[in-house]
């Protein structure tokens, strides 16, 4: 399958401590968002990856390249890590430049290309300056125009959004998704639940080394069937429906919102739940202006199978 | 290994993609020299490797050079380079450019960058070190040419005459390789060592060590050492009294071409280890 | 959002004496030195000379045990200037490598992980960082150095016939004056090399590398300008002559060929020292200017 990455049973140990374990992927092109509390191994799978790290047993494979073939793997692979050092006492534009060197590229090509990814990351006027003497984001940005730079299909990004400014976010998310719109492959780590999912065609969820859930979030959400789903219901009577809907025995919970013209309702079987609320919305007695699912999200999946304490539930 | 295995191999070679690795090897070479030698942070092997010049300098201006004082003059110059360049300007250059190759990347935490470019590892590593190479001898070959020119332009016509018609081309062309042979071989050490060490200064500061007690050790042991194979090359020997005579005593006597190639040998099996332990070498970016 | 409750108040109990608050920085100091293995076997190998020396003294004194370990009609060592020069240059030297590897555990953590503007916005100031880590330092060269030495003279002004002690007092004062001047210098040195370098490895081989490659420079220096005065810069035969003259010992056949004045050799260790002061005042500073 060579259009994507693999993880193939992969277990990566720091002598006692566990990395990740067993992991098995199989990433097809689109944006794919890693999440997962501090720690839990996000970057160490990232490292694995790239070949930054050997890992301890399986194997993994980008595009049908495995990592330690280097000179094919990183034509194709491009990573934006999250190391915030650089060699010492470069400019922004030689340090793209340097790196599009190594692919074997002409200086004349390299320096077009360099300009191009400089200019797609809006740091083309703050180019001829040292790095130490950029602020975090433009930092942040530098990193990504290097990994962009030699046009990669696969492009990966540990928490690229890290101290930038929300006009600077808006406009790299919004790369993001071209991109994986394009059929690049984009492995994202973040935090960010609300960002994760806007632009996520699939999550992985992961924690303590484990993986815990792969897919897309509507999916993961409707697996996880512990947890009834949360659906707000906008209309005039909210007591009213609140008290109908539990008549029927498919709401376990009823919450109204706080401005009085909606309700939170839980229900263990969704289908049914909808079913229910077309035939009392077609009896006329209450007008609902609108339906949606109010923990469909990451964020709502995060809490649910990973938790405050970043542990497992 | 049959002749078919032999065959195999040869054509598996001729497939390599030598030329992409020339190339890229020729970009690491510029992008760190660049970096290491041509900044400010060099200054201090620029110091290094030019003060006994300065100083040299400083002598050919101010002072006066009667013509029985070339034989002193030569003296002084070999022992400049067998006592300062060999045991201490080399050998720290040496230190801090090839340690900081690999093991300073890693304290900056900027080497990953190599490691995630489309660059074989062992290219990575033999490219770093040729850079280490190209600036030391940059430096210290320099510095020995000017020093060399300056001791003797001093006394006129005899210098020159002692350059060009009797041995002083030949001491210089000597100098000359013992300082290519200083870097190869201090080089390829610390390199090796600052793969195997998150500090390899302690490794460094026993190998001085070493260095200076190696006349007194057996002659199996003396082997194992760069400067033991330097001062058979020596065109001039140079004699000192007391605790110094450890640095220039001659030892078993050895052929100028049993030493370089000795010492070829022990770098080129420094360096094929070096490129055997950059495979498996992982980014882990831990405090210092 | 309004302020109306106006509950906190900033601490208001017993504070410590502003001259003790260094010490909180010496506690740290040590802690940081001692919490490496290698420390450890450093410190041990630094004490180790003083066994042997402690020996030299017991079998110098003790014609009994010289006779036990058959060394009776061996000419002895007698235990003289010569001795304790001996035995001071060797725990001097030693003193060095140890600061080459503790100097820069002081400072350099601090500067690499950018600890500088956290430390000094606590109401300490440069003079006092420096100072605390200074006196950490200082302290554990001294375990090593005079302090073994001037027991091992006690030993000796014990196991001596009576009247030794009165003679030889100058022998005391140049042990504790020649070690307390060389770890006054290499705490000061290996605290301001330590700082110009973010990185511990590379403070490690700039600390040695500073007291040798001047020793070379000095060298080249007489031998390309025919004086003696570039010996200044030689640290090892400078401080042995310095050693020799503290203690009233011979001088030996190197110390005369190189005939330094002392005020000479002083006023260069102070040069440097002031250098070195220079550096810290220079690399200390809570915040970092990068210029381009």
């Amino acid at each position: 399958m060579n259009d994507r990455i693999i993880f193939d049973d992969v277990s990566k140990f720091y002598g006692e401590v566990l990395g990740v374990n067993r992991i098995t992927l199989s990433l097809p092109p689109g944006v794919t968002t890693l999440v997962g509390p501090n720690g839990s191994g996000k970057t160490t799978l990232m490292n694995l990856m790239t070949g930054l790290v050997q890992p301890s047993s399986g194997h993994i494979s980008v595009l049908g390249v495995a990592p330690d073939n280097a000179t094919e793997f990183f034509r194709t692979v491009g990573y934006c890590t999250q190391f915030d050092t650089f060699p010492r006492g470069l400019t922004g534009f030689q340090f793209v430049m340097d790196s599009l060197m190594l692919h074997g590229i002409s200086a004349a090509q390299a320096t077009k290309l360099a300009a191009q990814s400089l200019g797609r990351v809006n740091l083309g006027d703050a180019a001829g300056r040292r790095i130490a003497g950029y602020s975090k984001g433009m930092r942040q940005k530098i990193r990504l125009a290097q990994a962009i730079a030699h046009h990669p299909k696969v492009l990966i990004l540990d928490e690229p959004l890290n101290g930038l400014d929300p006009m600077a976010r808006a406009e790299l998310l919004e790369l993001f998704q071209e991109l994986g719109r394009q059929g690049m492959h984009l492995l994202i780590s973040s935090h960010i639940l609300e960002e994760v999912d806007r632009i996520s065609d699939r999550v992985v969820l992961i924690t303590g080394g484990y993986l815990i859930a792969v897919g897309n979030i509507h999916q993961v959400r409707q697996e996880v069937r512990e947890k009834p789903m949360q659906v707000i219901v906008r209309c005039q009577h909210p007591e009213l429906l609140a008290s109908k809907m539990f008549a029927i025995h498919h709401c376990v919970e009823a919450r109204i919102h706080p401005d009085g013209k909606g309700v939170f309702l839980r229900t263990g079987d969704v289908d049914q739940f909808y079913s229910m609320l077309n035939d009392i919305a077609a009896e006329g007695a209450i007008k609902i202006d609108t339906v949606a699912p109010a923990d469909d999200d990451a964020n709502a999946i995060y809490q649910y199978l990973i938790g405050s304490d970043g542990s497992a539930s | 290994m049959t002749r078919k295995d032999l065959a195999n191999f040869g054509e598996k070679l001729g497939q390599q993609p030598w030329g992409l690795w020339l190339l890229q090897a020729q970009r690491v070479v510029r992008i760190e020299v660049r970096r290491n030698l041509f900044s400010w942070r060099a200054t201090w092997v620029f110091f290094l490797a030019f003060i006994p010049t300065v100083i040299i300098l400083l002598h050919t201006l101010f002072q006066r050079h009667p013509v029985m004082e070339i034989s002193d003059d030569t003296n002084v110059l070999a022992g400049i380079i067998q006592i300062y360049y060999i045991r201490l300007g080399i050998f720290f250059g040496c230190l801090g450019i090839f340690s900081g190759l690999i093991r300073g990347e890693m304290v900056e935490r900027s080497l990953h960058f190599y490691l995630l470019s489309p660059v074989r590892r062992e290219v990575l590593l033999l490219a770093k070190f040729a850079a280490g190479t190209v600036s030391a001898l940059l430096l210290f070959g320099s510095a020995v040419i000017a020093g060399f020119t300056l001791i003797y332009s001093g006394f006129g016509a005899a210098g020159r005459d002692y350059v060009f018609n009797g041995p002083g081309l030949s001491q210089l062309g000597a100098y000359l390789s013992i300082i290519v042979l200083a870097c190869l071989g201090y080089g390829a050490v610390f390199l090796l060592f600052s793969m195997m060490f998150r500090n390899p200064m302690p490794a460094a500061m026993l190998l001085f060590a070493w260095e200076v007690i190696n006349p007194v050790l057996p002659t199996l042991l003396q082997r194992i050492s760069v400067a033991s194979y330097l001062r058979h090359l020596m065109p001039v020997s140079v004699a000192t009294e007391g605790i110094f005579a450890l640095l220039t005593v001659q030892t078993e006597p050895v052929s100028a071409w049993a030493a370089s190639l000795g010492l070829l040998m022990l770098i080129a099996i420094v360096l094929t280890y070096s490129c055997y332990r950059v495979r498996s070498l992982e980014i882990r970016y831990t405090s210092d | 959002m309004s302020i109306y409750k106006h509950s906190y108040r900033a601490y208001t109990g017993r504070l410590t004496p502003v001259w003790s608050r260094v010490f909180v920085l010496v506690r740290y100091g040590f802690s940081e030195i001692w919490s490496s293995k290698i420390t450890i076997v450093l410190f041990t190998l630094s004490l180790l000379p003083s066994i042997f020396f402690l020996f030299g003294i017991y079998l110098a004194n003790n014609p009994l045990a010289r006779a036990l370990v058959g060394a009776k009609n061996v000419g002895f060592t007698s235990i003289d200037a010569g001795y304790f020069l001996a035995m001071l240059q060797i725990h001097c030297w030693l003193a060095l490598v140890l600061t080459s590897w503790i100097a820069p555990r002081l400072i350099t953590f601090d500067l690499a992980d950018n600890a500088l503007p956290v430390m000094l916005s606590h109401p300490i100031s440069r003079f006092g960082y420096v100072a605390g880590k200074f006196i950490a330092l200082f302290s554990s060269l001294s375990a090593i150095t005079w302090v073994p030495c001037l027991l091992l003279f006690c030993y000796q002004a014990y196991a001596s016939p009576q009247g030794w002690t009165g003679n030889h007092l100058r022998l005391a004062a140049g042990l504790f004056a020649g070690a307390l001047i060389w770890i006054l210098f290499l705490s000061i040195l290996g605290i301001a090399l330590s700082s110009w370098v973010k990185w511990r490895m590379v403070a490690t081989g700039i600390i040695i590398a500073a007291i040798f490659i001047p020793a070379g420079v000095g060298g080249v220096v007489s031998g390309v300008l025919r004086t003696k005065w570039g010996m200044l810069l030689n640290l090892p035969i400078t401080m042995s002559l310095l050693w020799q003259r503290l203690l009233g010992a011979a001088p030996s056949s190197l110390g005369r060929r190189v005939d330094l004045p002392t005020s000479a050799i002083v006023f260069s260790l102070l040069l440097a020292a002031v250098g070195c002061v220079a550096m810290l005042n220079a690399r200390i500073r809570a915040r970092e200017m990068v210029r381009g």
